[in-house]
């Protein structure tokens, strides 16, 4: 490296030459963003989720508690619940109440639930954003449910839960316990399972064994648990599109040793002008290397900008699907923005890396061409 | 496996990397066998041609290599949620038998391409070459180092279970566990203090003498500089980490690298780093000072290498005596 | 001040098409003299030029700048040389397109590392020498045949070099530019640098201050010795 001065000089050059061969460049400049763009938008959606997914999970229960039956779940007698709060260690126990509701009409599952921290009158419902876009009802309006004895019930929306919590409760409806046990006919001895909460979070584990002892059909879920599944869920799946992504970084990289290899016939002449005037090789290729940091950088910069964009401003319209799941309700919902220099580095090593690699040689070749090219021409 | 993006980052960069050198490695040894400096003849400049390229490669290579340890230390920490038990990184690498070795051949090798990068750096300000040879030994040497790196690296991830339970750091660093972690918390912190602070002193003592007559003191000065890297990692699990965590049972060194101490983690292993490299890199040029074509560069790049060093250490220092004054934690009384 | 001895340049060296450009070269360039290859186009006298000139290196026998060997120096040291040395006029001139004649010219001294506005100042110096300090700012491509020939004398004069060399200088110019181009390297000459011009132009080696001629055909010396 020789002194700074000499390197500005160079780096000067170095960016008159690239815009002297602008249409060459804004080519390479272009696909390189567009990889940048795509593996970043992954990247930002993933990290985004998860940490959406830990949020909200956050103020979800520490244990819950569900009765098996054949490997399924079953109904949580309230017997159940009584032996549960004896375990030492148990400082409170709640039955909940919660299903599924299948709309034929819309194909459609909705998650009907009896709240713990309201009440809700008999007769009215609450519904989340989805239902009430998907079947265009507002406040007010009139809703006919199907019961488990083929009668038809009919509920008036109170009100439609904000769009803020769509993540949640998007296809969520909440009513009152005897409506609810109407649609479903659960027999009031029954819940369909149990939340608690111990007095010593480490001794969660200790908890859910004994319960587990005590009662042997039973499954305890710890909230950590669901959270590293979620977690490695996403996980897995931006994984899985950056290895599918790494199909156009493969070509990518060929794209730019092509580039860097095709030395047009103006840019040798320009290189032979140098190194007969009394530029080393060594000065080449550090010219090389500030050409590949400029075009890197920029589109290292623009394809993160745009990523960003596209994740957080306009919800990643390109994958969204892959990444949240096939569902026909879809909670429109505005990811936090979250980048960190942890994704900015990966994005760097998958990358940066590869294109610096592809154009070493080429480089090279570039740099060793023959001072006295230019006598001889 | 996880398959997580960071992860297949470090995969790639891996590969990359030690696919790089392997080829340097090969040319290396090419250009070895036929060297000859005096000769004109056509293969002679064909050899200096194919130079530019092995040191451009390795360069990169080695560059790459330096950011990859501060991804790799990032992602174990950041993976360290999904394993029941591990609250950072000393979960995560204790997960298998294969991530305190990945970890230590990856520190290993930082501070060997630091060493490289300045030797060929050195090499290159010279006009003929003067250090070639030792320069593409020292790369024979080191590409081995690398590929293992890579593929121990690659088991680690690999068997990577998400279920595993792991140790937390609690336990790990912990003064009754068995284990190197807990040997070197245990030492006893009022002697740990004096051989920190004793060492920082001969240290900048004998950089300031080697800044000042250049000589033979510049052997003792890197062998200092060297210990002093391992003498501060001990120390910073014996003493400094429990003032940065106010606890008296906390020794962990991967825990401050976490958000809640303002990531100095980083800054004091950066530090810490710079200063090994820096100070073994004047060991390394050291024994060619009185190369004739050397003779102008050698002062000033051993003097800039003295100071590196020494401001390094001295800033590791200072941040962890500010962290000791100034802490809500006291121990022994003071 | 350039020597050299029983130089050979052969191209593409045991390969069917090889070719042997200079067979046995013994000259000697005078100091501060102007010195003319005189010959056809393919006597070599480029090929040796370009030895001459420390931009390539001769397969067999020896070359000496100053009394010091430079045959079998590394690429590194020669380019160092080459750019502390030498100053270049090529036959076309070969200015680069796209930038102005002051960056030009101050191209060669780029990788020295000295201060820009240092560089700068020297090379508007070397403008008004030539009387085109208005063009400094100036597309390459919009300069007359004059103006480029004029920029490309001081690109050479920009490190400020013991040794002038051109090829062909004069073979896209009229006589008028012909004529021009001679006053200047007088004048340079008269400044105590050693020049050497390749050319089959008579309006260049027929010049009154040419000090040596050597004519060359077919890779060797045909005559060499003091004008005639």
């Amino acid at each position: 490296m020789k002194q700074i001065e000499a390197q500005r000089n160079i780096l000067d050059f170095t960016l008159s030459s690239l815009f002297r061969r602008k249409g060459k460049n804004t080519a390479l400049v272009l696909v390189y963003t567009l990889i940048v763009f795509l593996l970043a938008s992954v990247m930002f959606f993933t990290h985004a989720i998860r940490n959406e997914a830990a949020l909200t999970l956050k103020d979800a229960p520490e244990m819950v508690v569900q009765k098996l039956m054949a490997g399924r779940q079953d109904l949580m007698p309230l017997e159940y619940l009584e032996k549960i709060r004896a375990v030492r260690g148990v400082s409170s126990v709640k039955g909940r109440l919660w299903g599924y509701y299948f709309d034929p009409y819309f194909g459609v599952n909705y998650t009907l639930m009896v709240p713990g921290n309201e009440q809700i009158k008999p007769g009215t419902i609450v519904t989340g954003e989805g239902i009430s876009k998907n079947r265009a009802v507002e406040q007010g309006d009139f809703q006919a449910f199907r019961a488990y004895n083929n009668n038809t019930l009919l509920f008036q929306i109170t009100r439609v839960l904000s769009s803020e919590s769509a993540l949640l409760t998007s296809d969520l409806i909440l009513m009152s316990e005897q409506d609810f046990r109407s649609i479903f006919g659960m027999p009031r001895t029954h819940v369909t399972d149990i939340v608690l909460t111990v007095k010593n979070p480490r001794e969660l584990g200790t908890i859910a064994n004994k319960i587990v002892q005590l009662l042997p059909d039973t499954r305890p879920i710890m909230r950590d648990e669901i959270l590293r599944t979620y977690d490695s869920v996403f996980n897995w799946r931006g994984g899985l599109l950056i290895v599918i992504l790494s199909v156009s970084v493969f070509c990518f990289v060929i794209f730019a040793w092509d580039k860097a290899s095709g030395l047009g016939a103006e840019e040798r002449r320009e290189i032979g002008i140098l190194k007969a005037i009394g530029w080393e090789t060594s000065d080449i290729i550090l010219m090389k290397f500030w050409e590949g940091v400029v075009v890197s950088l920029s589109a290292f910069l623009l394809g993160i900008l745009l990523a960003y964009a596209h994740i957080f401003f306009f919800s990643s319209l390109l994958f969204g699907p892959v990444m949240k799941g096939w569902s026909v309700l879809y909670p429109e919902f505005r990811l936090v923005p979250f980048i960190d220099a942890y994704q900015i580095s990966t994005l760097f090593f998958l990358t940066v890396l590869p294109y610096t690699v592809a154009t070493i040689i080429p480089s090279w070749r570039a740099a060793t061409i023959d001072p006295d090219l230019i006598m001889r021409s | 496996m996880i398959f997580a993006p960071p992860i297949l980052a470090l995969f790639l960069g891996s590969l990359l990397i030690g696919a790089m050198l392997l080829y340097a490695s090969v040319y290396g040894i090419q250009v070895l066998k036929k060297w000859d400096i005096k000769s004109g003849s056509e293969l002679q400049i064909i050899l200096e041609r194919k130079t530019y390229l092995i040191s451009t490669i390795v360069s990169y290579a080695f560059a790459f290599q330096l950011l990859s340890l501060f991804l790799f230390i990032y992602t174990a920490d950041d993976l360290s949620k999904f394993f029941v038990g591990a609250m950072c990184a000393a979960g995560t690498l204790k997960v298998n038998s294969y991530g305190y070795p990945a970890l230590i051949l990856k520190i290993l090798n930082f501070l060997l391409a630091g060493i490289w990068l300045v030797v060929n750096h050195t090499d290159n300000r010279a006009r003929d070459y003067p250090l070639i040879e030792k320069k593409y030994m020292l790369l024979l040497l080191i590409t081995p180092l690398i590929l293992a790196e890579t593929a121990i690296q690659g088991m680690f991830f690999l068997e990577l279970h998400p279920n595993v339970i792991t140790s937390c750091c609690g336990s790990l660093f912990s003064v009754e566990a068995a284990g190197v972690g807990s040997s070197l918390a245990s030492f006893p912190s009022i002697p740990m203090k004096i051989v920190f602070y004793g060492f920082l002193a001969a240290t900048l003592a004998s950089g300031f003498y080697f800044y000042r007559n250049t000589g033979i003191a510049g052997y003792i000065f890197s062998l200092l500089g060297t210990c002093m890297f391992i003498v501060s990692i001990t120390a910073l699990i014996s003493f400094i980490s429990l003032y940065f965590y106010e606890l008296p049972t906390h020794h962990c060194p991967f825990c401050i690298l976490q958000k809640e101490y303002g990531y100095i983690g980083y800054v004091l292993y950066a530090l810490l780093l710079t200063g090994a490299v820096s100070g073994m890199a004047v060991g390394a040029l050291m024994p060619f000072r009185t190369v004739k074509s050397l003779e102008t560069i050698m002062p000033s790049i051993m003097s800039r290498l003295t100071l590196a060093s020494m401001i390094s250490y001295a800033l590791f220092a200072a941040i962890a005596t500010y962290q000791i004054i100034f802490s809500h934690f006291r121990l022994e009384g003071y | 001040m350039i020597k050299s001895l029983e130089v050979g340049k052969v191209f593409n060296m045991n390969r069917p098409n090889q070719f042997i450009a200079l067979n046995g070269i013994s000259v000697e360039i005078p100091a501060q003299r102007l010195t003319v290859l005189k010959g056809p186009s393919g006597s070599g006298k480029t090929t040796l030029l370009s030895i001459l000139g420390c931009m390539a290196r001769p397969t067999s026998g020896r070359v000496m700048l100053k009394e010091e060997e430079i045959t079998s120096l590394p690429e590194r040291f020669l380019a160092e040389i080459r750019r502390q040395t030498y100053g270049f006029i090529f036959q076309q001139f070969n200015l680069i397109r796209g930038i102005t004649a002051i960056e030009n010219i101050m191209l060669p001294a780029y990788p020295t590392g000295e201060k820009r506005t240092v560089l700068k100042k020297r090379a508007a110096g070397l403008l008004e020498i030539f009387g085109l300090e208005n063009k400094a700012e100036a597309s390459i491509e919009w300069l007359s045949g004059g103006e480029t020939q004029r920029v490309a004398i001081a690109r050479a004069l920009m490190n400020d070099p013991a040794i002038i060399i051109a090829d062909e200088p004069t073979a896209h110019l009229d006589t008028k530019l012909s004529q021009e181009f001679m006053d200047i390297m007088q004048k340079l000459k008269a400044e105590g640098r050693t020049l050497i011009i390749a050319s089959h132009d008579p309006v260049v080696y027929g010049s009154a201050f040419v000090d040596k001629v050597i004519e060359m055909r077919d890779g060797a010396i045909t005559d060499s010795g003091a004008k005639a």
